[in-house]
């Protein structure tokens, strides 16, 4: 602990004030003094660190950025102690729309909803509005259906560090191949 | 198109296609279909499933739970392959293999089981605000109330409509209460009210048990769709320790 360099001791005060996860180029444009690769040794040192030191939380790293975090185990105790905290709550269509998002993105909704069978214009409402994807542009077919994304804010909700961090769905692309994708 | 409305009508009748909301359209249906028959997806029985398909709608329209749209364009898709099962083959010139015309269908349905088990996976990922926790975090300055949404539910809700639809046809016998019974009102506000009040005092309860009561189909009718409305709240809870035990329902806290 003691042998602690400033640098980690800088940048570790800099993620805890912190409020959205703290990238690497925001603290290397601010520490100009120190090389990039310096910065992102001090900040391996303290993931090791904080993670080591079996604490109720530690230093994750999310949407291309550090913050720092509660372990999931004592989850229930802050809901519990904190009752102003609106508990997550999302529907199951609604996951589904934003699964089907994150994976396929860029997407339309006709394009989501063919694949779910069913409308989802609310799903899609909701999701904007709370700001887990968003309109990137607008296909170039008739009609200019407008495409989603998924945010920032949907990385950091559900702990991913960027979309190739998304858990691996079971050969989506291979069964493309094997019944020959139409079109 | 089925719309997911979330507001909710004053009108009892049109109030009911509201529920239906909780499932997830026609392939999450046929997919249950395939699970409960033990059904090779590459090889579906087409006139077997398309018959229970339809039993399913039938069954969904008796108890007042508005089939419309998406369901019904998948039951003439899939009378329209039941058809084209029973033609012979036509070879295309130059074409390698037959077409089968439940291709189309197969590739649909695993495409969009792949991205169901995705968004089971999202499900269960450590979430903001559910699992972890920042300091001084407060979601509902940040993103504002949460929209009337249900909590994300793991379970399979097509094994409600199986098990409601055993309970019902069991209590078909006593059908000249349903004569009795118009005189009297018995609405799914009132329903819901007395479920909290039971789910309040025991907590967990088998889901046929809440019918107990119910002397006659309208009566079970009520229930079920008050039921539906509870868990579309996120009041209540399905469980499920393995697929030969009972269903449960849980109150949440």
């Amino acid at each position: 602990m003691n042998d602690r360099s400033p640098l980690v001791n800088i940048i570790e005060c800099l993620i805890f004030v912190s409020k959205a996860p703290l990238t690497i180029q925001e603290i290397s444009d601010f520490l100009k003094d120190f090389e990039k690769n310096e910065i992102t040794d001090a900040l391996s040192e303290l993931e090791e660190q904080w993670d080591g030191m079996g604490r109720s939380f530690i230093l994750s790293n999310i949407a291309g950025g550090y913050q720092f975090r509660t372990r999931p185990e004592y989850s229930e105790y802050i809901v519990e102690f904190n009752k102003e905290i609106k508990k997550f709550r999302l529907s199951k269509a609604a996951l589904e729309v934003l699964a089907i998002v994150a994976y396929k993105q860029p997407v339309t909704k006709i394009e989501v909803e063919k694949i779910r069978g069913v409308d989802c214009s609310s799903s899609v409402s909701m999701l904007l509005e709370r700001r887990f994807i968003e309109i990137s542009g607008r296909k170039d077919v008739p009609g200019k259906p407008f495409l989603y994304r998924t945010t920032d804010l949907f990385l950091e909700t559900f702990g991913l560090k960027n979309i190739k961090d998304l858990p691996t769905v079971k050969e989506i692309e291979k069964i493309k191949e094997d019944l020959g994708e139409p079109g | 198109m089925i719309t997911e409305r979330n507001g909710k009508t004053e009108d009892p009748q049109s109030a009911y296609s509201v529920t239906l909301d909780i499932f997830n359209g026609p392939l999450d249906l046929l997919l249950h279909l395939i699970k409960k028959d033990e059904v090779d997806i590459y090889d579906i029985p087409i006139a077997r499933i398309t018959e229970q398909y339809l039993e399913y709608l039938d069954f969904l329209k008796k108890v007042n739970l508005e089939v419309v749209g998406d369901y019904l364009s998948m039951a003439a898709e899939l009378g329209y392959i039941k058809s084209r099962m029973l033609l012979p083959r036509i070879k295309d010139e130059g074409e390698e293999e037959e077409q089968d015309p439940r291709e189309e269908l197969v590739r649909r349905l695993l495409e969009y089981e792949r991205y169901r088990d995705a968004a089971a996976e999202l499900g269960g990922m450590e979430i903001l605000g559910k699992d972890v926790f920042l300091a001084g975090y407060d979601r509902k300055e940040e993103f504002g109330e949460p929209t009337e949404e249900t909590e994300f539910v793991k379970f399979d809700l097509w094994a409600l409509v199986d098990t409601f639809s055993k309970i019902y046809s069991d209590r078909k016998k006593s059908e000249t209460e349903d004569i009795f019974f118009s005189s009297q009102t018995y609405t799914v506000e009132e329903r819901k009210n007395q479920l909290i009040e039971i789910m309040k005092r025991e907590k967990e309860v088998f889901f046929e048990d809440l019918f107990e009561g119910d002397i006659n189909r309208m009566k079970l009718v009520v229930t079920f769709i008050s039921i539906l409305e509870l868990l579309k709240d996120g009041a209540l809870d399905v469980f499920q320790p393995t697929f030969e035990e009972p269903l449960k329902i849980i109150l949440k806290q």
